[in-house]
């Protein structure tokens, strides 16, 4: 077993990882998603910025900025993705995740490291310039967003699966459940809102956008068909038992996890907290389809995250 | 390709103007045969490999957090086997005296009683520790670990300049520039028998388990840094990744029952060595002092009780300090009834009453230090420096002449040094790595620390110094 700071670093910078690179992806998605129905229905474009500002909360940004990009300010862009200031920005939480590997460097690999300290350094020096315009601010999260998957690659496939790892991916899952789940918490009311006049394509573009944010386009259409109904998206992305970011999956993961930290037969506190939670997931869709209950579901999912990620911090790091 | 010879003290390279010493010709012939675009795409990629790879170090009293690269000139610094020789044997000789006074400074103090070394002088060392009068690590090795400092006088004669018997750093850099070195410049190394040095932290793994208490069977190893905020932070770390050994610091252990533990995720852990690179001072707030946080509560009864090795030894230090360098040529032939190997560089003591006045008449020729400190803090240049400073600066020296020593110039030799496009004469010097276990072996190799700004004569890496690759050939067979 590791010593208990070496776990918290570890911990963390799975959790900082995880968070850079949802932040990258959702900006991409969003970014893309309101230029393309700017023109068509500019109140729409802003309220995919407004939904992704309530999902990464930051400090006000500057709106008299300069440069419209897709209906917003090239301002905006650049602190959400890459200002030091701004606590959700993909560069605060890349360089938190350095941060954390630099105190438990010797449990990581050259290979880790360095793919990490390279997509932090290119994305110090974008912090630093001017956004020309949209496609050079895609390209250059695109870049970043890429280095964080080599990364992520590098700790599965370089790191021995002993229990440093272990807590990487603890982190790694417990963060991408709250985020999912976080996600979907801000984004529903609004998609199962019963609008007066429903403009097909375009509420078809939201679901989508939906999916893509949390990369499961492509696994949804695997299982159901390119047609997006919302209810079928809406099953898929909290119970499907096979895609990475639906929260069956995600707390299935993390309970995997917390398993093989504990001692076989007598799981430990937060083991039991997430493998209730787990279970909820796994047999009481049908129950919570049925009755709409949605957004309260989605509250107890982020409530039991978050009990769990103070169990495993009293029981493994001491704080 | 220009190269320029230096005007003063000894030219590593170079006999006379374009004509290099017989160890350099082949190095000087394959550099001749790039150009200087070569040179400067290479540099570019050397530069980006020390980015990625995060090998920093940070400066104190710069902005909180700020990484800077410690600069690599990629003109090896050559050493013939039987310069090498000397300068092993030397090291070897005087590793052996420093523990013997150790040893005898904390038992007997039979090199008091026969007044080889003044004891007011000993005692009034801040690195004397009292309180460790009679507690004798195990094998009586003392200094597991050191790093001494030579340079070269004007006629290229090796002279110990310092002894680091603390916690010397560095020995990280020696590993990487190799690395770097190799992958930037392949082409150097095809003609050269150059020395491996990579098998340093295996080395260093067996002379701490060495070290163990006898009592245990598989004993257990960590490496105790202050932090990531440490200046060295970057080697306490590569030195842990590659000896396989926790890197720990003080808030990860606990002292019960009179043993040292790790607080681990699935309970505690037993300690049984610390590679510890944390001063003194800071080890044990029950025993030093009582503000460190870095050190761990109790931690120095568990030593006193054999139940943790440290290394170094606490109290080492003394064994460093700056005036009992002085004696160090009288400590040789005292314990070892040999004469000194390696020569040293005369050193005055404001301890004694004829060298303060010296001191204070000559300090316009002198190179002043203050006793306790290292990284080039508290020194006056006296030939480089203002009146109206020097005056300043003997002001605070009356105050507390004891902890003052003084030296004259020693004009260290020069290295060409890649400096934008020519190669300029810089000066350098050299830190060697001797890890006392079952016996006491010397890296093949070493910190060279070349002084970059032109006319410089401190190296120091907190002080714009920066580093080269240093080769130690295989001898020849005959």
């Amino acid at each position: 077993m590791i010593l208990s700071r070496v776990a918290d670093g570890l911990y963390w910078m799975g959790r900082y990882l995880e968070r850079a690179e949802n932040t990258a992806r959702l900006l991409l998605v969003t970014e893309e998603t309101s230029t393309e129905v700017f023109g068509l229905d500019e109140e729409l474009a802003r309220a995919e910025w407004r939904d992704l500002a309530e999902i990464l909360p930051g400090p006000a940004l500057p709106e008299r900025a300069t440069r419209q990009v897709s209906g917003l300010t090239a301002a905006t862009l650049q602190a959400v993705a890459f200002s030091p200031a701004h606590p959700n920005s993909v560069y605060f939480s890349l360089k938190r995740a350095r941060d954390n590997a630099r105190t438990v460097r010797e449990a990581l690999t050259i290979e880790v490291f360095v793919n990490l300290n390279e997509t932090y350094q290119d994305l110090e020096a974008q912090a630093g310039r001017r956004l020309n315009d949209t496609p050079a601010f895609r390209s250059a999260l695109g870049a970043a967003h890429r280095g964080i998957l080599s990364t992520v690659g590098a700790i599965e496939h370089t790191l021995s699966h002993d229990p440093g790892w272990l807590f990487l991916r603890l982190g790694e899952s417990i963060e991408r459940l709250y985020r999912a789940a976080t996600v979907l918490r801000i984004k529903l009311p609004a998609l199962l809102a019963p609008e007066p006049k429903v403009d097909l394509p375009l509420l078809h573009t939201r679901w989508r956008a939906l999916l893509r944010g949390l990369s499961s386009l492509e696994n949804f259409r695997q299982t159901s068909g390119a047609r997006l109904e919302p209810l079928e998206v809406l099953h898929f992305l909290l119970f499907d038992p096979h895609a990475p970011r639906s929260l069956r999956y995600g707390a299935n993961a993390v309970k995997d996890v917390l398993d093989r930290l504990s001692a076989a037969g007598h799981p430990s506190a937060p083991a039991r907290l997430i493998g209730r939670l787990a279970a909820e997931l796994t047999y009481r869709s049908d129950e919570v389809i049925q009755r709409g209950e949605y957004l309260t579901f989605l509250e107890s999912v982020l409530d039991g995250v978050t009990k769990t990620h103070e169990a495993v911090s009293t029981l493994y790091f001491g704080t | 390709m220009k190269w320029i010879a230096s005007k003063a003290g000894f030219d590593e390279v170079f006999r006379r103007p374009s004509a290099p010493r017989s160890h350099y010709a082949a190095l000087i012939s394959i550099l001749e045969s790039f150009t200087l675009d070569d040179v400067a795409r290479r540099e570019r990629l050397q530069r980006l490999a020390l980015m990625n790879q995060g090998i920093t170090f940070t400066v104190y009293g710069e902005k909180d957090g700020l990484e800077r690269i410690f600069p690599f000139d990629f003109v090896p610094r050559i050493i013939p086997a039987g310069e090498w020789k000397l300068l092993q044997d030397g090291l070897v000789q005087r590793i052996t005296a420093l523990n013997l006074f150790l040893l005898d400074i904390y038992g007997e103090q039979k090199c008091l009683r026969d007044k080889v070394i003044p004891a007011e002088l000993v005692f009034s060392r801040r690195e004397y520790k009292r309180e460790l009068r009679g507690v004798i690590p195990p094998r009586k090795i003392f200094t597991h670990v050191v790093g001494t400092d030579i340079i070269r006088d004007g006629e290229g004669r090796y002279l110990v300049l310092e002894d680091n018997c603390r916690v010397p750093s560095g020995v990280s850099y020696v590993l990487e520039n190799r690395t770097l070195l190799n992958r930037v410049f392949p082409e150097f190394f095809a003609s050269y028998p150059v020395r491996p040095i990579n098998d340093y932290p295996s080395l260093l793994l067996e002379t701490l388990l060495h070290a163990a208490p006898r009592a245990s069977q598989s004993p257990v190893t960590v490496v105790l840094s202050p932090g990531i905020h440490n200046s060295a932070y970057f080697e306490h770390s590569f030195l842990a990744r590659e000896m396989g050994v926790p890197l720990v610091e003080g808030r990860d252990l606990l002292v019960e029952g009179n043993r040292l533990f790790m607080r681990r995720t699935h309970g505690k852990r037993q300690v049984d060595v610390i590679y510890r690179r944390v001063d003194d001072e800071f080890l044990d707030p029950l025993t030093f002092r009582r503000d460190s946080m870095l050190g761990v509560p109790g931690l120095l009864n568990v030593y006193r009780e054999g139940n943790v090795v440290l290394a170094n030894a606490p109290g080492s230090g003394v064994a460093d300090d700056k005036s009992v360098y002085a004696f160090m040529p009288a400590l040789v032939k005292y314990y070892l009834d040999e004469e000194p190997l390696l020569p040293q560089v005369p050193t005055y003591l404001g301890f004694r009453k004829d060298d303060l006045r010296h001191m204070l008449e000559h300090a316009d020729t002198l190179v002043i230090k203050t006793t306790g400190d290292a990284g080039g803090y508290g020194m006056l240049m006296g030939p480089f420096t203002a009146k109206k400073d020097i005056d300043a600066y003997l002001t605070g020296m009356r105050k507390n002449p004891g902890n003052y020593i003084a030296q004259p110039l020693v004009d260290l030799s020069s290295h060409p040094t890649h400096i934008d496009g020519r190669f300029e004469p810089r000066r350098i010097d050299l830190r060697p790595f001797i890890l006392y276990g079952d016996r006491i072996r010397v890296l093949p190799g070493g910190l060279t620390r070349v002084a970059l700004r032109a006319g410089s004569y401190v190296v120091n890496s907190s002080q714009g110094g920066g580093s080269k690759d240093t080769w130690v050939l295989a001898a020849r067979e005959p």
